[in-house]
């Protein structure tokens, strides 16, 4: 009798034993991924839906580094401000949460879209514009960026990162529009779409241009130019001791990808257009900077930059006060004048930058980082061609390359 | 005692025991009826009439008694002649008239005075060596004779039911869209397997125009399984996909996919298909496996009949008919994987005769996908475990108001929780809602006029939410309104006809949020077929049937021609060769034609992809070229089965990449969301050729055993050899399926199957791992699989009890698709009771 109690009780056991838990071959459910969520605090008079975007916290964005984001989220308008006036300053809450986010460090950075403009997935469109409202994860003592740490774990999910508070407020509301520019030949007015680079460095000046359509807002561009002075000493740093003065904006030439069937705006190297460098894709003969012996080829794929800066001595006048000391407030200019010189380098290693032996032929585009970590880059969506497609009006000096060697 | 009780009870005693012992009556009994009619042709009357009385005991049918009549008479005994072809005409047969010709003739030759008892004895079914008794017999004794005959044929009545084998009653020749019938006398080939999917009359499986595969009864009580997807991988061709407990993908001849939509499921003639989302949702079935009398299985395109959506195959679930089989019968069973379940099936009824039912199952999934207390991923519904949970009833009535005209109604109800495995981007979806359905069929005649009702109210969304998404939580409620009238009539001309001529009309009405506001859909049918047999050995079957659809000219209203002609070639008895060029259509779903949801990209919790149907799709097509060849050696016990194809598949229905949109559209307002681009449901504009052959054998080897082993091969191109091709290589391209059945003599019973799958490649559509907002279709794959499963039951008090352990997938644990579920084995007791 004992017996077949223990048989009826290991039937019911058995019976009662929940499935196992099993990812089977869906790489979806083969993830040891968590969440990261807090709340949205916006103080601003200002209306519109909030742009939360993740960032790689080594791969931060402009201006302190060049990183895109990896996710985002959207809060509507609605569930943040309800119904109250529109001269409310709040604060107003609503949460946020990011999903499936693998181990790693991560930043949060957020804007308020007061001009209702955003579109992820353009370059023209996917900043921060005049009136926008910034704000991000700040860390509540330093008050910079708040680098949130995700473990990785063996076993089982790494724990949540909770309650990360997103600060957006009226004091970082964006003053200014992007620097949307256009090209022209130096010491001129009329844009040009391409320029080529021989064995000479070549002068361009890069000019502000208003951009105004249904989807692009971009009525006042500006750039907003300043030396940099982080010693404070009143004279402009030169960090990397090459005897240019640093200063804002930055601008990088970048090559593009001329790969069959690649998008004509996606850069070398970079196809699927995630800001990382592909695992397989175009490599060229490095030179050593000190003896300038030609390194072969490692196979790894390159991020090719020509040596370029804007014309610190043209610019020196109107950002210098009357001592010749370096202005404390950004000069908002119209045109800045840029060399570009016939010197390519990997730019893998952002801070050390390796010369190529030769100059690689193809396209490349130019890219203006503002203070505000906006930017503009042209060529764009905006070039004829392109802009049709997704719905924009062509700007022809929009598709403006540099090119190197033959078309 | 008398001589003739003992006759009696000897007789039910061996009926019994007969059908206590017997793996496929129908199998055993037409061997030794074929048997018989062999010895009656070399003379030997005396065995041959052993054998048939031993066929007759096993599965009672009249043209057995015939042919006891004819042996007798050859044998030069008029007296027992005389007495089997009285029994004969007491069925009333066609060839009545000439029968009676016969006996009058046979009359004078019986003497007035009594004799000796009649041949009452001679059933032994169990020795077939045995001879019958066959003394003279008297006017008085005859009498007595056949009110004997008469009881005992009540006797042999009540065995069969007990038994529950049913294959001779006409249930089995109810055609699709016909009710299950009330018995009525069967004159046809006895003991000859039938098909009525195939030219919707009853017909022998060697005429068939189709190949076809039949799963009896007995087999599906025989494996114990609960679920019919499972039963279904012992037709040759067939690709059964599990993705859960409840969830199961069929298809036959590849093309396999998540929410397979290429083969019509019907029971008792009324589509099971669910219109709006062109998938057959197995659990809401309002039937049980034990309801069933059999599973006809169209292997190749069938929308000449069928119309639409018959395309790769047809599932005709045929069940009992009401007043047919145990007047009562309870079933219930538990195992692992928390599941359980039971039903109780009633069948009687005088005039009006019945079948009722109800029933309930639960099963655990075989496995979940997300470990509970995630961070990021949680269940949506309040029991993460559960897999299926259904509550069933059904009533069929039929009422012959005489012989030619009846009516039947049939309604049933389904309230249920499963599971469905989503599309594109889509994973696991739970269903929780009710299904129904009602239907009537009016026979007067020659015509036939049916009407139904499919209904499902809903609610489903994914089992998985994940934490800060949206959700894709929605409510549907659809109703299918179908009616059809059959005209179907014999005649002589050059040869004889079999016409079949219809019309129908439906109805689908569709609430789902996924599609907007409540949309409808009016579809008309016409279809003709001839059967002509144009010599006893040579038919040709032509068919054709045009569909319109309100969607298919453009997004206009079009007809759909469905073409098939057949030629079936029988040069000897038992041996038929068939050729067969037909084509079939699939039309566009309503989530084909409508769908308009922006689904979360995962990981992105701000993009969505727009998901949206086309009203300008044209119907999936297939073309396709068989021969086949079905042979039997039925004094052998052995059947067999060869079938080769060529199909030719054009305009499949896809979501198409993602392909970006105008900055215009970018922003959705509906979702809060940010389209990454739209993915459109297309044709493809490739076209794929499917070359494949299926070979099948089946072998009663010795009484109460049954064999079978069946493979299936396969190879899918791309006749414009794509580099990638989905169909070509998600199609397994070798199938091996084998079993057993054997019912001992001691009352125990084993039973099993295994089947073998070989290895695929999925192409499946999935965000790139760097970026969520990257939509991509990305090859999976899925190694080759077995699936095992097996019966040993027990049966008690002349088989009114039975008790059985059954084992469910019992090979190891493996994925039937890269996202399904983890199969796991389930091993359950099942307890049967007939009061």
């Amino acid at each position: 009798m004992r017996q077949a109690y223990a048989l009826v009780a290991l039937a019911v056991v058995t019976a009662c034993e929940p499935p196992p838990v099993s990812a089977g071959a869906d790489r979806r459910q083969n993830t040891k991924s968590t969440r990261i969520e807090g709340t949205v605090v916006v103080s601003s008079a200002a209306r519109g839906r909030v742009v939360v975007l993740l960032f790689d916290a080594n791969r931060p964005p402009p201006p302190t580094g060049t990183g895109r984001p990896l996710t985002f989220d959207i809060v509507p308008r609605d569930e943040l401000f309800g119904a109250v006036r529109d001269f409310d300053t709040g604060p107003f809450t609503a949460p946020f949460a990011f999903s499936l986010v693998n181990p790693g460090q991560y930043q949060v950075r957020a804007f308020l879209d007061a001009n209702d403009d955003f579109i992820p997935w353009y370059g023209v469109t996917n900043e921060v514009n005049a009136g926008d409202v910034g704000g991000a994860a700040l860390d509540s003592i330093s008050r910079a960026p708040l680098t949130i740490d995700i473990p990785a774990s063996e076993t089982e999910s790494p724990p949540p990162a909770l309650d990360v508070p997103v600060s957006i407020g009226d004091t970082a509301r964006v003053p200014v529009d992007r620097p949307a520019f256009e090209v022209a030949a130096a010491g001129t007015s009329a844009p040009i779409t391409e320029v080529s680079l021989q064995g000479a460095p070549v002068l361009v000046d890069l000019r502000v241009k208003p951009v105004v359509d249904t989807l692009v807002k971009q009525p006042a561009p500006v750039f907003l130019a300043r030396f940099i002075d982080d010693n404070n000493d009143g004279l402009p740093d030169d960090a990397n001791g090459d005897g240019v003065p640093e200063m804002w904006p930055r601008v990088v030439v970048r090559k593009l990808s001329d790969a069959a069937g690649a998008n004509p705006l996606a850069d070398e190297n970079d196809l699927d257009r995630n800001g990382l460098l592909d695992e397989t894709g175009v490599d060229y003969e490095h030179l050593n900077p000190q003896t300038m012996a030609a390194i072969p080829a490692d196979g790894k794929p390159d991020l090719v930059v020509l040596a370029a800066g804007f014309n610190a001595m043209e610019l020196a006048p109107q950002l210098l006060d009357a001592m010749g000391r370096v202005k404390p407030m950004p000069t908002p200019l119209t045109r800045l004048p840029l060399v570009i010189r016939p010197l390519a380098l990997d730019a893998t290693n952002s801070r050390q930058p390796v010369p190529l032996k030769g100059v690689p032929d193809g396209r490349y585009a130019i890219t203006v980082i503002q203070q505000t970590g906006q930017t503009w880059r042209v060529p764009n969506e905006l070039q004829p061609g392109l802009a049709g497609r997704v719905g924009l009006t062509e700007v022809t000096s929009q598709s403006f390359i540099v090119r190197v060697g033959p078309k | 005692m008398t001589t003739s009780r003992w006759a009696r009870l000897a007789l039910a005693a061996a009926l019994v025991w007969s059908q206590a012992t017997l793996a496929d009556p129908r199998v055993e009994a037409r061997r030794h009826f074929k048997t018989g009619m062999f010895l009656i042709g070399e003379g030997k009357y005396d065995e041959a009439i052993a054998e048939l009385l031993e066929a007759y005991a096993i599965k009672p049918h009249p043209n057995v008694l015939f042919n006891v009549a004819r042996a007798h008479e050859a044998a030069g005994r008029p007296a027992e002649a005389l007495a089997f072809y009285r029994r004969y005409l007491d069925a009333n047969p066609p060839d009545a008239a000439s029968v009676r010709e016969t006996v009058a003739k046979l009359e004078p030759l019986v003497p007035a005075k009594a004799e000796p008892l009649p041949a009452v004895e001679p059933v032994k079914p169990v020795d077939p060596k045995s001879r019958p008794v066959t003394p003279a017999l008297d006017e008085a004794t005859l009498a007595k004779v056949a009110a004997l005959t008469e009881r005992l044929e009540k006797a042999v009545e009540k065995a069969e039911r007990r038994a529950d084998d049913e294959d001779a009653l006409p249930a089995g020749k109810t055609a699709p869209g016909e009710p299950a019938a009330a018995p009525v006398e069967d004159f046809s080939v006895p003991y000859e397997e039938t098909v009525v999917a195939a030219a919707r009359r009853s017909q022998s499986s060697l005429e068939a125009p189709n190949a076809t595969t039949v799963i009896t009864g007995d087999e599906i009580r025989a494996s114990g399984l609960t679920t019919i997807p499972e039963l279904l991988r012992r037709v040759p061709g067939a690709e059964v996909m599990t993705m859960g407990w409840s969830s199961a993908n069929l298809s036959i001849r590849g093309f396999n996919q998540r929410i397979n939509n290429k083969v019509l499921v019907l029971i008792d003639g009324r589509p099971e298909y669910q219109d709006f989302l062109g998938v057959t949702l197995w659990p809401v079935l309002p039937i049980g496996v034990e309801e069933i009398e059999r599973i006809e299985v169209i292997r190749g395109p069938a929308g000449a009949l069928y119309g639409a959506n018959a395309m790769l195959g047809v599932v005709n679930i045929i069940t009992r008919a009401p007043g047919t089989g145990p007047r009562a019968e309870a079933t219930g069973f538990f195992g692992n994987g928390n599941l359980g379940g039971g039903s109780f099936v009633a069948s009687g009824g005088e005039a009006v005769k019945y079948r009722a039912s109800v029933g309930y199952q639960q099963a655990d999934k075989f496995s979940r996908d997300f470990a509970e207390g995630r961070p990021d991923v949680v269940s949506a519904v309040p029991e993460p475990n559960l897999g299926l949970r259904s509550a069933r009833a059904n009533l069929t009535a039929f009422y012959a108001f005489n012989k030619n005209v009846s009516l039947a109604a049939s309604g049933g109800v389904n309230r249920l929780f499963t599971e469905v495995y989503g599309i594109g981007l889509l994973r696991n979806y739970f269903l929780d809602g009710t299904g129904g359905y009602a239907k009537v069929d009016f026979t007067g005649g020659p015509v036939k006029v049916r009407f139904f009702w499919n209904h499902l109210n809903a609610v489903a969304g994914p089992q998985y939410a994940v934490r800060g998404q949206r959700s894709l939580e929605t409510t549907l409620d659809s109703n299918v309104f179908d009616a059809e009238a059959l005209f179907q009539q014999a005649f002589e001309l050059g040869g004889r006809h079999q016409l079949s001529i219809g019309v129908s009309g439906r109805l689908k009405r569709l609430a789902w949020s996924y599609i907007g506001p409540l949309t409808q859909e009016i579809h008309g049918a016409a279809f003709v077929q001839d059967e002509w047999k144009l010599l006893s050995s040579l038919s040709i079957v032509g068919s054709f049937r045009i569909d319109r659809h309100p969607l298919i000219l453009d997004g206009q209203p079009g007809i759909v021609p469905s073409p098939r002609l057949s030629v079936v070639f029988t040069p000897f008895e038992g041996n038929a060769f068939r050729g067969m060029v037909a084509s079939a259509f699939r039309q566009p779903t309503f989530l084909e034609s409508y769908v308009d949801l922006p689904v979360p990209a995962p990981g992105a919790p701000g993009a969505s992809v727009l998901t949206q149907g086309s009203r300008r799709l044209v119907p999936e097509s297939l073309l396709s070229f068989e021969l086949g060849y079905r042979g039997e050696a039925a004094r052998l016990g052995l059947s067999w089965d060869v079938a080769g194809y060529v199909n030719f598949v054009r305009n499949l229905i896809v979501l198409s990449a993602v392909t970006p949109l105008s900055g215009n559209e970018a922003f959705d307002a509906r979702s809060q969301s940010f389209l990454v681009g739209r993915s459109a449901f297309e044709n493809d504009p490739g076209v794929y050729r499917a070359l494949g052959g299926e070979v099948g054998v089946t072998w009663n080897a010795t009484r109460g055993l049954d064999l079978r082993l069946s493979t299936a091969l396969q190879t899918i191109q791309s006749v414009e050899n794509r580099a990638v091709c989905g169909p070509c290589s998600q199609a397994p391209a070798v199938k091996v399926n084998g079993g057993f059945v054997y019912r001992t003599p001691v009352n125990l019973d084993l039973s099993a199957d295994v089947s073998y799958v070989s290895g695929t490649t999925w192409v499946e559509r999935e965000p790139a791992a760097s970026d969520p907002t990257s939509i991509l279709n990305l090859q999976n794959p899925l190694p080759g699989f077995t699936v095992i499963n097996a019966r040993v039951a027990y049966r008690l008090l002349n088989d009114r009890v039975t008790v059985a352990v059954v084992g469910q997938q019992l090979g190891p644990a493996h994925q039937e698709h890269p996202f399904g579920n983890t199969i796991n084995r389930r091993v359950f007791a099942q307890l049967s009771v007939q009061p």
